[in-house]
């Protein structure tokens, strides 16, 4: 039978991984398994019957040795491997009673998931304020700069929104 | 930590834990990843062999002093809860 897959756009917002992953658990339960996620935010799904899968999301950006090593330990642990979207590491494993679905297992785990989006998102924002304020201040606009520099302003607004949510993020989860 | 005092690979680690703690204690592989990362920077434990794309790490001689340490703080604060319970 040939397989049928289909795909979904949808935009998460760094902070909101526990609602990507109860989104991702939904679609499983009616029969759309996750088989890949591609940029900006596509979710290809398989279709077949529906299954009680948990899902569980990281930040992570290594190199391939690590990353091996990264994956083997999630692997032993029961996590299949689905894929990466950017720095989003996807993980899931079929809900079965007395196994554990924490990736992380204490509060100050959580949090550093949290601050290696907040570096990787940091390094970003520094590199777009270097793009717009050179410019700036040496006075020698490259083509199309006007449109460029509303481009890049509106890029920055969004990391600025996204970092302020992180941060708060971060907060709550502290004074758990 | 205590489950270093022997050379181990991520799931043994785990296994360990939980084998250790009776139960109460279960580690995920994204938390251990990142205790991996701080105790080796921290020079408390160190890779020592690496087979199948699976890493094992044990404790240094400081790893070992600060392991010590810790469970000689918490036999203390253990002790004092207990005490402490029994006249309840």
């Amino acid at each position: 039978m040939e397989k049928t897959k289909i795909t979904k756009f949808r935009w998460f917002w760094p902070w909101q991984d526990e609602v990507e992953e109860n989104w991702l658990e939904k679609m499983s339960q009616k029969g759309y398994h996750l088989s890949s996620v591609r940029l900006p935010c596509f979710y290809k799904f398989l279709v077949a019957e529906p299954r009680d899968y948990v899902y569980r999301t990281d930040y992570q950006t290594f190199h391939k040795k690590d990353r091996q090593e990264y994956l083997q330990l999630f692997q032993d642990a029961g996590w299949e491997y689905i894929g990466e979207l950017s720095t989003s590491q996807y993980f899931r494993k079929e809900a079965k009673q007395g196994e554990t679905f924490e990736i992380f297992t204490d509060i100050e785990s959580k949090i550093a998931k949290y601050k290696r989006i907040l570096t990787y998102l940091g390094s970003f924002y520094l590199i777009s304020i270097v793009a717009v304020g050179v410019p700036i201040l040496t006075d020698v606009p490259y083509p199309w700069w006007g449109v460029i520099q509303v481009i890049i302003i509106f890029i920055l607004l969004l990391f600025t929104y996204a970092i302020i949510r992180l941060v708060i993020r971060i907060r709550q989860l502290r004074k758990l | 930590m205590l489950a270093l005092i022997e050379p181990l690979h991520g799931y043994a680690v785990m296994h360990k834990v939980e084998q250790i703690s009776q139960g109460t204690v279960r580690v995920g592989p994204g938390t251990l990843y990142g205790v991996f990362d701080t105790l080796v920077a921290a020079g408390l434990i160190v890779m020592v062999k690496e087979e199948n794309r699976r890493k094992s790490y044990k404790l240094t001689m400081k790893g070992k002093e600060v392991l010590l340490i810790q469970i000689k703080r918490l036999e203390i604060m253990t002790r004092k809860g207990l005490s402490a319970t029994n006249r309840l």
